[in-house]
């Protein structure tokens, strides 16, 4: 399988004023010339393959939406070379774009007012779809969402949910071969999530597209991605496939639990009752967090031990977040 | 390929059309706008105490002003409000990645917008206007005249526009800039005051900027009596030269800045 996209060394570095404090320290920024060098992306080497869903991890500020703006040939990287499609996307940005589609989640590119179906007669019309694709798309389309409550409603009128699964069947339309979706699937319920990621799965399916996801969701991640890249400051801590990464970890959940009584009391008292069940015990504010790997012991059993003294007033259960895999990577490694 | 912007045009007829209220508002504040000149000019020619101040009667200065709003409330694009809100929410980046020129696309998006406007705004003041005076206004070659000077001078305020919403790229901000370039146009353009009464000096300054083809020279054409003379095409010349200036320089500089926007981040 050949590569959609190259990606060797890339650096981006942003030059930053150094602001200073005050009124005083506004003025003097005016006349400043004190820049500092930011490396928002640096040395990321990564190549994708036609048909592949990658999730791209990192905290926010990691650098992950200045690689995909580099991607798309919105930003132009300082070092190293990127190619899509066989392009150089900041060169060549209006053919590019041909052959891409982007989903920011928090940015919709459909005509506000206007009712979905002239979003996407327009979009036809941009891109050139010719109208056998296009109606084919349409019903495809029909045979995984119910179109028929949004079709005909103005964008503005759509739930979150709504527009955002309306902004990435907009964005898969004009059939490209890579989707970037940036956070698509923040600030949805749970149910949403699931549509979405039906939708995205199936559609990857049947028009092999590549998708490179960004996502703060390990739910996501979870249902979706094969490969997993993960950055942070811009830099890259791990490339390979999510089984990989599964097995590192196992199967780690955090339960949390409110307690009554004196928490430091609690804490021994419960890091003395779990010291033989391999589990790391610790407290932020009124939660006690206890760090289970399922593969060892169950999270249930940790309950009932903690149920036997104390009487529990609330309880979480916690998948691991990429921001615990991250911290996780730094201490520990691959 | 031609349909792309078509579409376009459609789209933005649509959503101008899709707030009935607002046009309503604009329509009402156009009425209280009116009302205002009135009473001021009425007020200027009083105390002048002639027929005529500068070569012009109440009633032609008012003719003027009055198709002179409705010039502007038809051709006015609102593109540098449009570009600066993108540049700041950093939405710029979905308009960037469509595989279309972007000042082109910018164009045809709110030519739509235009259109309307020139039904809801522009075409009732011009009934009313040619109904009440009874003949102050020609109808007759100078209509054709008119037609393609509107469009040249839609093009030249597009254009003014759009390297006042370049500016936003830089500047990060958009009211100010809009206010002034909102003055200095309406101003040096004869919309607000009829060019028959700035100074010499002021005059001759105006002659070399271009806001003059935007709204003074349709109009000129629009009120002369004579059909298509040699002054009605030399107006359209030069406001033709003025188009393509403009889209040399407007085009640069969005040039310019988009490396500088490619380089350093939005």
């Amino acid at each position: 399988m050949d590569n959609v996209i190259e990606i060797k060394n890339l650096t981006k570095e942003f030059k930053v004023l150094n602001r200073h404090e005050g009124i005083k320290g506004s003025i003097r920024d005016l006349f400043s010339r004190d820049y500092k060098t930011v490396y928002a992306v640096k040395d990321v080497s990564l190549n994708i393959k036609q048909g592949e869903i990658v999730g791209y991890l990192g905290p926010n500020g990691a650098g992950k939406s200045t690689t995909i703006k580099m991607m798309t040939g919105v930003l132009k990287p300082s070092s190293g070379s990127i190619l899509v499609n066989g392009r150089i996307p900041y060169r060549e940005r209006t053919k590019n774009s041909q052959e891409i589609g982007v989903v920011f989640g928090q940015r919709s590119q459909l005509w506000w007012s206007l009712p979905l179906i002239e979003s996407f007669k327009l979009l036809k019309e941009i891109y050139g779809i010719d109208s056998k694709h296009y109606d084919e798309m349409m019903e495809f389309y029909g045979t995984l969402v119910d179109l028929e409550p949004i079709l005909h409603k103005p964008v503005r009128q759509m739930s979150l949910g709504q527009r955002t699964l309306s902004d990435i069947l907009a964005s898969f339309l004009h059939n490209p071969r890579i989707c970037f979706l940036d956070e698509p699937t923040i600030g949805l319920d749970v149910a949403m999530k699931s549509n979405i990621r039906t939708l995205i799965h199936a559609i990857n399916e049947k028009m092999n597209t590549t998708v490179i996801l960004t996502t703060h969701d390990m739910g996501d991640v979870d249902a979706l991605c094969r490969r997993i890249v993960i950055i942070d400051k811009g830099q890259m801590l791990y490339d390979n496939d999510i089984d990989h990464l599964r097995k590192f970890f196992g199967a780690y959940r955090t339960l949390k639990v409110r307690l009554k009584g004196d928490i430091s009391e609690n804490v021994k008292e419960i890091g003395a009752v779990l010291s033989d069940r391999d589990v790391t015990v610790s407290s932020d504010d009124e939660w006690i967090s206890v760090l289970v790997n399922e593969d060892k012991c169950r999270v249930l059993d940790v309950l009932s031990i903690i149920q036997k003294d104390h009487k529990v007033k609330d309880m979480q259960l916690q998948e691991i977040s990429t921001e615990d895999v991250i911290k996780k990577i730094y201490t520990e490694g691959v | 390929m031609i349909k792309k912007y078509t579409t376009l045009l459609k789209a933005g007829v649509m959503e101008m059309l899709h707030f009935r209220l607002s046009v309503l508002v604009l329509v009402a504040g156009n009425m209280l706008y009116l009302a205002v000149i009135y009473f001021l000019w009425k007020a200027i020619f009083d105390s002048a105490g002639t027929e005529s101040v500068n070569g012009m009667t109440f009633e032609s200065t008012l003719i003027y002003l009055v198709l002179a709003t409705a010039l502007f409330n038809f051709m006015e694009m609102y593109i540098v409000w449009d570009m600066g809100r993108t540049i700041q929410s950093g939405k710029i980046v979905l308009d960037l990645i469509k595989p279309m020129d972007y000042k082109n696309y910018m164009f045809w998006a709110f030519s739509g917008n235009v259109a309307a406007q020139f039904f809801t705004t522009f075409l009732p003041t011009f009934i009313v206007v040619a109904l009440v005076t009874k003949g102050a206004i020609p109808l007759g070659t100078n209509l054709i005249a008119f037609a393609v000077s509107v469009i040249l001078g839609i093009v030249i305020n597009f254009n003014v526009d759009f390297i006042v919403g370049t500016i936003c790229l830089y500047t990060e901000s958009i009211w100010g800039i809009n206010i002034m370039k909102q003055v200095i146009v309406l101003l040096f353009s004869g919309a607000t005051i009829p060019l028959a009464f700035f100074p010499e000096g002021l005059r001759r300054v105006v002659d070399l900027l271009p806001f003059r083809a935007i709204y003074d020279a349709p109009l000129t054409i629009l009120l002369s009596i004579n059909g298509i003379t040699d002054d009605v095409l030399y107006t359209i010349a030069i406001q033709i030269v003025w188009v393509i200036i403009l889209e040399i320089l407007s085009r640069g500089f969005w040039k310019i800045s988009l490396r500088q926007i490619t380089v350093n981040g939005g």
